[in-house]
């Protein structure tokens, strides 16, 4: 049995004065994911989903509730220790890339490693040359962003998310400015990283054909839980 | 985050930006140069000024009739009274006088003096002599000139001997001075004659006074207590009663030195206060670009914060950035300040003085300009919301 990588206990998430205008992003959720599972958040716009995904990667702290992250409590942290957490066990990817323009591939790899320390120039510089490897970027190391395409951005900021051996990855929409090539390109990417390295990836979607990619399906509506089941495996077209 | 690794990435962001680093660094150019160059002339001119006073004589007590005429009387009783004064001479003065050589005429200045006038201002004779005993003794119609009436009525001829015109009294030509230079004013010091005060008396004014007795003394330490004395004496001499002003005027080097102490220190305030304005419009020059640069790099901010980056770290990043931009800018206005204040004075023919000093509080100065301007922009980096970074178009 593998163990619970993030445990959420009556997760409570509530904009607003805490008097009129109140909005409820997340009501008393409760999750549970284990390590090296393969997961797809849905839900449409303001159902809270991204509500969940800013408070998983630690960029946003829960009103009430508990959230464990590998064993690490977020639970009145300070900006410094969110982003220790940030820096060291989740890799982040984005729908809009993001990625530091006029910067070659190779050192926007490596931007996590800058703020880790500790590390040198001679490692980080291997680490990121590596793992631009695996995502099958040889060769483009001092390419600079604006010179590749969607699809290969998209790949340049899952090794970037890579580089500090997280515990989960955390894909915002991670093929929403892309086409149907580079999002199959992409999502395999991503299976890849799941089945073989046995990474914990977490994304956000609300296309159905991307959540086929994965293993465990969540549904979002008005900041609750509505579904939560496995993906039934259509047949590969080959 | 190390710092080696947080001036790596200030470094690589300046680089993005080229063009604007280096024009937000020309404002502290420009600032630190001007102070280089002003505080360097300032420096310069003071040296200059005081060369120039000194070239009147060092320890020099200068005595100026005003009501009563200063005779040979005063002069004697003064070198007897005191012994430790080193040189007395009388001088009388007189200007706009016609020089003629054969077909060649330059109008000069003329002053009666003793050999003791040499020594004190020290003065040399490239050709010919001083004057003899005999000379001041039986007022001779001798003459030592200065330069520039060697070389506009000589020109290449040796002019020891030659017999010159002076309104019309000829004079003979026993020495001639080397070359002084010309004061800021543009006063040509190497235009003059210098003749016996006997000679003077008789040929040039026509009357037995002195318009100036110039005395020095062997020590620099003696000059204060050596013109109360003077001043004592002629107190007496003249019949002044106690409370009653001086009928007579007395100036020392120092005094001169100070007054132009006083011009310099006054002119390098001035010159550094406006060299301090454009520092801080470069500051301000800096400041603004940090703060288009964080608005506009919100979203690497952003992004930087989510891959790890404390704020702390955001904070080092822009404050190294804006403290490189005011560096270099010192740097490289210290070079162009030395070089430019070089060719100045270099032109002027005044001292170059380097001043390590000045140098360094330049550089930090440029250094303390960046921490100043950059520590706003920096801090409201640092301060922002990951998640509202992130999503800032």
């Amino acid at each position: 049995m593998k163990r619970n990588i993030i445990e959420i206990k009556n997760l409570y998430k509530i904009y607003g004065d805490g008097e009129e205008v109140n909005v409820t992003a997340l009501n008393n959720v409760s999750l549970n994911i284990k390590e090296g599972e393969f997961i797809a958040i849905m839900g449409s716009s303001g159902s809270g989903k991204s509500t969940l995904m800013n408070i998983l990667g630690f960029l946003d702290l829960p009103t009430s509730g508990t959230y464990i992250l590998d064993n690490t409590e977020a639970s009145s942290m300070g900006h410094d220790e969110m982003a220790e957490i940030r820096n060291k066990k989740i890799g982040f990817v984005f729908q809009g890339f993001n990625l530091l323009s006029r910067t070659s591939a190779l050192e926007n790899v490596e931007l996590p490693l800058f703020y880790r320390g500790h590390v040198s120039s001679h490692e980080m510089r291997e680490k990121a040359a590596e793992l631009l490897g695996l995502v099958g970027l040889s060769g483009r190391e001092h390419h600079h962003p604006n010179k590749l395409s969607g699809g290969q951005q998209q790949r340049v900021a899952i090794a970037r998310a890579l580089v500090n051996d997280p515990s989960i990855i955390l894909a915002d929409e991670p093929t929403g400015n892309l086409d149907t090539v580079n999002t199959e390109d992409v999502m395999n990417m991503f299976s890849r990283l799941n089945k073989e390295l046995g990474i914990t990836i977490i994304l956000v979607t609300h296309e159905p054909d991307v959540a086929e990619f994965t293993d465990r399906k969540i549904i979002f509506r008005d900041g609750e839980i509505v579904e939560d089941s496995p993906v039934r495996k259509k047949k590969k077209k080959s | 985050m190390n710092l080696r690794n947080a001036f790596i990435t200030a470094l690589r962001a300046l680089s993005r930006n080229k063009m604007r680093s280096a024009l937000t660094s020309i404002g502290i150019i420009i600032g630190i140069s001007s102070v280089i160059i002003m505080v360097g002339i300032g420096n310069s001119a003071r040296i200059a000024v005081k060369k120039r006073i000194y070239t009147a004589g060092a320890n020099a007590i200068t005595i100026y009739d005003s009501q009563k005429p200063l005779t040979m009387r005063n002069l004697e009783d003064i070198k007897r009274m005191f012994t430790q004064i080193q040189y007395i001479t009388p001088q009388i003065y007189k200007s706009k006088l016609l020089v003629k050589y054969k077909k060649r005429e330059i109008v000069s200045r003329i002053y009666g003096v003793n050999n003791d006038f040499f020594k004190l201002k020290d003065w040399d004779v490239i050709y010919g002599r001083y004057f003899s005993d005999l000379d001041i003794a039986s007022g001779n119609r001798v003459v030592v000139i200065g330069e520039t009436v060697r070389t506009e009525i000589f020109g290449y001829v040796n002019p020891v001997g030659e017999i010159i015109q002076i309104d019309s009294i000829p004079f003979k030509v026993i020495g001639s001075l080397t070359e002084l230079g010309q004061a800021f004013s543009g006063r040509d010091f190497d235009n003059l004659l210098v003749i016996p005060y006997t000679t003077a008396q008789v040929r040039i004014i026509g009357e037995k006074k002195f318009d100036e007795i110039i005395t020095s003394t062997f020590s620099t330490e003696e000059v204060d207590s050596t013109t109360t004395s003077i001043r004592d004496y002629l107190r007496i001499k003249h019949s002044i009663p106690p409370g009653k002003p001086d009928d007579f005027r007395m100036e020392t080097s120092k005094d001169k030195l100070k007054q132009a102490d006083y011009i310099a220190n006054v002119l390098r305030i001035l010159l550094a206060f406006i060299a301090s304005i454009s520092l801080i419009v470069g500051g301000i020059g800096i400041m603004n670009i940090m703060l288009v640069s964080v608005s506009e790099r919100t979203r690497e901010i952003g992004i930087r914060m989510a891959i790890g980056a404390k704020r702390k770290d955001i904070l080092t990043q822009f404050l190294i950035e804006s403290i490189t931009l005011s560096s270099a800018g010192g740097i490289i206005g210290i070079t162009l300040g030395l070089l430019i204040y070089f060719l100045i004075v270099f032109f002027v023919n005044w001292p170059f003085l380097f001043s390590p000093l000045w140098v360094l509080i330049s550089f930090l100065f440029a250094s303390s300009v960046g921490i100043f301007f950059g520590y706003y922009p920096a801090k409201k980096a640092s301060q922002l919301k990951p998640i509202d970074a992130l999503r800032f178009e």
